[in-house]
């Protein structure tokens, strides 16, 4: 596989380079575009899919029911009854549970960003990364070798100002 | 000359921002010197209590929730500036938020370490704090969760887990910068911080939309958190304790005196860490704004708190009633009243008036005023029982007061050593102008 990099001063630019690259067959799953701050592409030029508020949800609810099974059972394996409350009720525990919940889907957030992100695990290490500027942004492709040319001559052709190219 | 932030070049904002990491003036190490002085006294006094047992404070029969408690509502409400206020602008994309979250974020991740401490302090044996947890044990003793204590537990360990990310998540980008250009251990402490963060699309595109659900979680959770402690007061059946609006009392409390803090912060590190072009006139008159508002709904709680005691002329609330307006603790009363709505009022509410100065010393005013609430709330009703027989007085002493001001230091030195590592505001929330780039 090889790695393509080009930088671009203009946002425009480089979304036109991506929508080019993608008419021609490259994957979004191999187009990265770097940059100092977030940058927003119009709908369909790179949209990535997310799954964080899904495993959040889950998280949330896995959270809330282990630890409201944990009360249940820790209640009952030694029943104590205090101030004339059942052993189990909603509205004395309620509010672990509710907590419980947040701890979860906060926790699950964070841990599907890390993977998301490709900061743990996914991520493919021998990938190069450019350097960018303040203010210009650069688009990593990965192709093949037999994709390589017209994948250049598209980049050059939307405008990017610098070149590189890694691996074999 | 550009005063808004968004104006400035990109490079300027970055050298601004980065430029407090490195270097300790006088000033600083002066500030740090007279913080741990406070502070390691407080650790002292604390050590001096463990030693002696609870007989060195000033809690006695009836009174046994003193300014320990009330130290840990103050802290976990001044721990409302940050996360809730960073959400609420953030979901609601105001502008002007950018220099301002970061800041307040902090100043919820701190105020909530050190407010968790306090109920630890205030066990006495509190090596014994373990006990709270739910480990196996062979005599199959559990925690009793039906006890508002453990809600306690579980609601400040999910905001301060939840903070912790909260505050965590948009620092990466910035430490990844640190990371390029800094001294051997600092590249080496900034860039284990910032997990390899390159800056790709797939990595603003998961924070961003991960700094957003936060947003929204922990909205929930904080509000959860001060209305548990409300709980703590609500579910006991004391006079002017017993109350419905206790929670939502507690949660505008929180909000205000948590403002109130965050304007603190901003106008000292305006001053001292020279940024004047991020922390400008119109952020202190948008926060001043927001402080007024929640002094009159402050001042709208605590009317209709009182005035329903008043009205109903119980005979348990209208004793705590009394003692707290024309008795024992009028004084402190009226003076919540003078720093936590008048001073504001006329500082606030008049727009001439509403100058940096002005909003700051309002800020301290509300800070105090809050603190004095938290006293009022908790004292008066324990120091007036059902039982007349039985009342008490309740005054605290040196160990306690010793304590109580470690943490102000406290706060204080975590929060130095937070703008020496990090920048105080997000970098890489302003966003580059090519134009004016070299």
């Amino acid at each position: 596989m090889i790695y393509l990099t080009a930088e671009f001063r203009d946002r425009a630019a480089a979304a036109e380079a991506i929508r080019l690259l993608r008419e021609n067959g490259i994957a979004p799953a191999d187009l990265d575009v770097f940059s100092e701050e977030p940058v927003e592409f119009p709908r369909g030029v790179l949209d990535r899919s997310s799954r964080i508020s899904l495993a959040s949800v889950l998280g949330g609810i896995l959270f809330g029911v282990l630890a409201t099974a944990f009360i249940f059972w820790t209640q009952h394996d030694y029943p104590l009854i205090t101030g004339g409350m059942p052993l189990s009720s909603f509205w004395a525990t309620g509010v672990i549970t509710f907590e419980m919940t947040m701890l979860g889907a906060s926790l699950a957030a964070f841990v599907w960003f890390l993977r998301e992100s490709g900061l743990i695990g996914r991520r493919d290490r021998s990938a190069p990364v450019p350097h960018v500027d303040p203010g210009s942004l650069c688009l990593r492709v990965r192709c093949t070798a037999e994709k390589a040319g017209w994948a250049s001559e598209s980049l050059r052709r939307t405008g990017a100002i610098a070149f590189g190219a890694q691996g074999e | 000359m550009a005063t808004v932030p968004e104006l400035l070049p990109y490079k300027r904002i970055r050298e601004d921002l980065f430029r407090p990491l490195s270097g300790i003036s006088r000033r600083y190490a002066a500030a740090a010197l007279v913080a741990f002085v406070i502070g390691a006294t407080g650790l002292l006094a604390w050590g001096y209590q463990l030693r002696r047992g609870m007989g060195v404070t000033g809690l006695n029969r009836p009174v046994y929730w003193g300014i320990y408690i009330v130290d840990f509502v103050f802290w976990i409400g001044i721990s409302h500036a940050g996360t809730l206020i960073s959400a609420i602008l953030r979901l609601t994309d105001a502008a002007w938020r950018k220099p301002v979250t970061r800041a307040a974020e902090a100043i919820t991740l701190f105020a909530l370490m050190i407010g968790g401490m306090f109920p630890i302090i205030h066990l006495g044996r509190a090596w014994r704090f373990y006990w709270l947890l739910p480990y196996p044990n062979w005599r199959l003793l559990w925690p009793n969760f039906r006890s508002p204590l453990l809600w306690d537990l579980t609601a400040i360990v999910t905001y301060l887990t939840g903070s912790a990310i909260y505050l965590y998540l948009p620092l990466i980008p910035d430490v990844a910068q640190l990371a390029k250009h800094n001294t051997p251990w600092r590249r080496k402490f900034y860039r284990a911080l910032s997990l390899g963060w390159t800056g790709s699309d797939r990595e603003w595109h998961a924070l961003e939309r991960t700094v957003k659900l936060l947003a929204c979680l922990i909205l929930a959770v904080a509000i959860s958190v001060h209305t548990v402690v409300a709980w703590d007061f609500a579910m006991a059946i004391a006079p002017m304790w017993h109350s419905t609006i206790f929670g939502p009392y507690f949660v505008a409390g929180a909000i205000f005196s948590g403002i109130a803090a965050l304007l603190l912060v901003m106008a000292a590190l305006r001053k001292l860490l020279h940024l004047e072009f991020y922390f400008t006139p119109h952020h202190f008159n948008n926060l001043a704004k927001l402080l007024l508002l929640m002094s009159l709904l402050w001042l709208y709680f605590t009317v209709a708190e009182n005035l329903t005691v008043w009205y109903g002329n119980e005979p348990n609330e209208m004793a705590v009633f009394g003692t707290r307006t024309h008795a024992r603790f009028a004084p402190l009363f009226w003076a919540m009243v003078v720093l936590n709505f008048v001073i504001p009022f006329v500082l606030l509410g008049i727009r001439r008036l509403r100058t940096i100065r002005n909003a700051t010393i309002a800020a301290t005013s509300v800070v105090v005023g809050m603190w004095i609430e938290r006293f009022i709330i908790v004292v008066p009703t324990l120091s007036t029982p059902r039982l007349a027989s039985a009342s008490g007085f309740y005054s605290a002493t040196w160990v306690e007061i010793a304590i109580t001001a470690a943490t102000f230091a406290a706060m204080a030195m975590l929060y130095m050593i937070f703008a020496k590592l990090f920048p105080i505001i997000a970098v890489w929330e302003f966003k580059p102008h090519p134009e004016e780039e070299e």
